[in-house]
């Protein structure tokens, strides 16, 4: 058995406060007396600031509709939820897109055009996104560069439309 | 949300709890049911990592993944557990440290205010929305392509960002879409709530017979509502369960390193193993963590570093095939532009990281105090005469901050001078590991600290 081994003592049992002041283990125990005050005085303080917290995050969820909900990060970037569920709605699960992004979306933010893409491979799975995709989801796109004739499906008439493109 | 996906939740974490009782039972044992009820979180981490260590390896080996795949993968975990009991039978739960004693009032309070906390955690996640950037950027849609199409599908692990991160996190979620019977990314965060219920379960229930509740209930409802850990900790992607794994195998080592007891350092091993497969920071988590023990188990060192040594290589070994999985596809981004010594091409960056890792480990906004009490934790225990477990902790902590500072000396992608922005800095996320292992370790060098010294006995011992 190791020299260092002592016997189970409770903290709150039997302190002898005299003994708090010897070096060095009545210091040491000084020093976990404060240490456990500061520890449980901030738990309970901050307990309650994270279950009030919780509280107002819970309700805001609560107060969402579905399609925030699903959405939810994409919503700093997403101009037309309607675009993406037509998508999801048209485009056979076992089909292949491409979402050509571009400058001409009313309403867009610094964020559309470079992530869009991204977020529409994750919302619109299992359908893959492939470069010669005969489905093109047009955001803000220039048409005329498309290369072929776009048949358009759905569109919303604020820079967004959904068709395929025959080339 | 639905009432489906959440049983369906439920079902698959009774699932994994399942599977991580059969492992225990193999490696340790339980004298009663209320030790076995104790221990219960633990054995759900232990499920956790064994079920996620098994699917991301049958991912690597392409074995079609599928319902059918998973209940298979834990049925077969439990059978070899059985068989794994047969062979190590003479391993049983064997201190007398492990001699239940009474929670106290303080402790029962404490305990009362986890389990509020905990309710008020499930009711902000069940209808939460999919907002962290990485979560919907790339974690989940990793998760979504394997519930999708059986596997790691080659487009989306490539074309997705951060395509050398590992699966296991991916693994678990897919394992997650379809015991809720679809790829609910809404009722996803209630997956990460038994996460963090498991960690809270798995720190009380090893540290209950050796520590007074009055010391481990205030330090654990600390760490678990510290600011950035309630805010943040039901985020679906790895950084928690990274924290959580990596938290817990430090607590065993330090246990182990006390007690010896082969089941510490078996659990231990799995437990960096799933954290390597977890996060790429899981390797220097893990090599933090092996490294601390090396040190305080320099007494012992004849005993301990040869076993340490097969622990590292155990968990390693783990993490291995997934990494020659993406080397093979010419997968790029799991080492710092600058390689493992090219930063000394870039010594400029070594004190701004410095600083940055310093400024965000002591942030009150973010942690509190907790990482203050962490260093007290350990200068009182030095004082009181405590030598192996104050060693570890120090070590530990030094060798967590001299990583973390080497990730962002050594990530030249990352522009000076660093914003604390986790959006262009990862090193509030790296952060966290330091702070949930507090959750373990600091009841524990209060606890020598109190007492004078690293290891328990009973009264009459």
């Amino acid at each position: 058995m190791s020299d260092d081994r002592r016997p189970i003592d409770n903290p709150t049992k039997q302190v002898d406060f005299n003994a708090l002041l010897e070096w060095p283990r009545g210091i040491a125990r000084l020093g976990v007396i404060f240490c456990l005050i500061v520890t449980a005085v901030l738990g309970v303080v901050y307990f309650v600031r994270a279950v009030d917290r919780l509280g107002d995050d819970a309700g805001r969820n609560a107060a969402l509709n579905f399609d925030d909900r699903e959405f939810a990060g994409g919503n700093s970037l997403v101009v037309d939820k309607r675009a993406l569920y037509e998508a999801r709605a048209l485009i056979p699960e076992d089909g292949t897109y491409r979402v050509v992004a571009g400058p001409g979306v009313d309403g867009a933010t610094e964020l559309t055009e470079p992530y869009i893409d991204q977020f529409a491979r994750s919302f619109l799975m299992p359908r893959r996104p492939a470069a010669d995709a005969r489905w093109i989801l047009c955001y803000g796109c220039d048409v005329a560069e498309l290369g072929g004739r776009f048949e358009v499906v759905w569109q919303n008439g604020a820079g967004i439309a959904l068709g395929t493109i025959d080339e | 949300m639905t009432i489906q996906a959440l049983l369906g939740l439920a079902v698959l974490n009774a699932f994994l709890l399942g599977v991580g009782i059969a492992m225990l039972w193999a490696i340790r044992g339980w004298r009663s049911w209320a030790e076995l009820a104790r221990l219960s979180g633990f054995a759900y981490m232990l499920g956790v990592a064994l079920v996620g260590v098994t699917l991301s390896l049958e991912l690597v080996l392409d074995v079609p993944f599928s319902l059918a795949a998973i209940l298979v993968t834990g049925a077969a975990l439990m059978l070899s557990s059985v068989a794994v009991r047969q062979l190590f039978a003479r391993w049983r739960p064997a201190s007398a440290c492990e001699r239940p004693r009474a929670l106290g009032f303080v402790g029962a309070a404490f305990g009362l205010l986890v389990a509020i906390y905990l309710e008020a955690l499930f009711r902000a996640g069940r209808l939460a929305g999919l907002s962290a950037w990485d979560a919907w950027a790339f974690w989940v849609p990793k998760a979504k392509a394997i519930y999708f199409f059986g596997g790691l599908d080659e487009q989306f692990f490539r074309e997705l960002a951060n395509p050398t991160y590992p699966p296991l996190l991916p693994a678990l979620e897919a394992s997650a879409f379809h015991f809720m019977g679809s790829p609910d990314v809404i009722t996803l965060h209630v997956q990460f709530w038994f996460f963090a219920c498991g960690f809270a379960g798995a720190v009380a229930g090893l540290l209950a017979p050796r520590v007074p509740g009055v010391v481990l209930g205030p330090c654990l409802l600390l760490v678990i509502v510290a600011p950035r850990v309630a805010g943040r900790n039901l985020d679906p992607q790895a950084d928690f369960l990274l924290d959580y794994l990596f938290a817990l195998a430090a607590l065993l080592v330090a246990l182990w390193l006390l007690d010896h007891e082969p089941w510490q350092l078996v659990s231990a091993s799995l437990l960096l193993g799933a954290a390597m497969l977890t996060k790429r920071e899981g390797l220097l988590l893990a090599a933090c963590v092996i490294a601390a023990a090396l040190v305080a188990g320099w007494r012992d060192h004849r005993y301990a570093w040869p076993r340490l040594g097969v622990a590292a290589a155990v968990a390693v070994a783990v993490a291995v095939p997934w990494r020659i999985w993406f080397s093979y596809r010419d997968l790029e981004g799991e080492l710092p532009e600058a390689g493992f010594l090219g930063l000394f091409g870039h010594l400029d960056r070594a004190w701004p990281a410095f600083e940055s890792v310093l400024s965000t480990v002591l942030d009150y906004e973010l942690w509190l105090v907790i990482p203050a009490l962490a260093a007290a934790g350990v200068v009182l225990a030095f004082i009181a005469g405590a030598r192996v477990l104050p060693t570890f902790a120090l070590v530990l902590y030094g060798l967590l901050i001299a990583g973390f500072t080497w990730v962002l000396w050594s990530f030249t992608e990352l522009e000076l001078p660093f914003v604390q922005d986790e959006g262009v800095n990862p090193i509030v996320r790296l952060t966290g590991s330091l702070v949930v292992v507090s959750g373990g370790l600091l009841p524990l060098l209060l606890d020598a600290a109190w007492r004078g010294g690293d290891r328990v006995t009973l009264e009459e011992s």
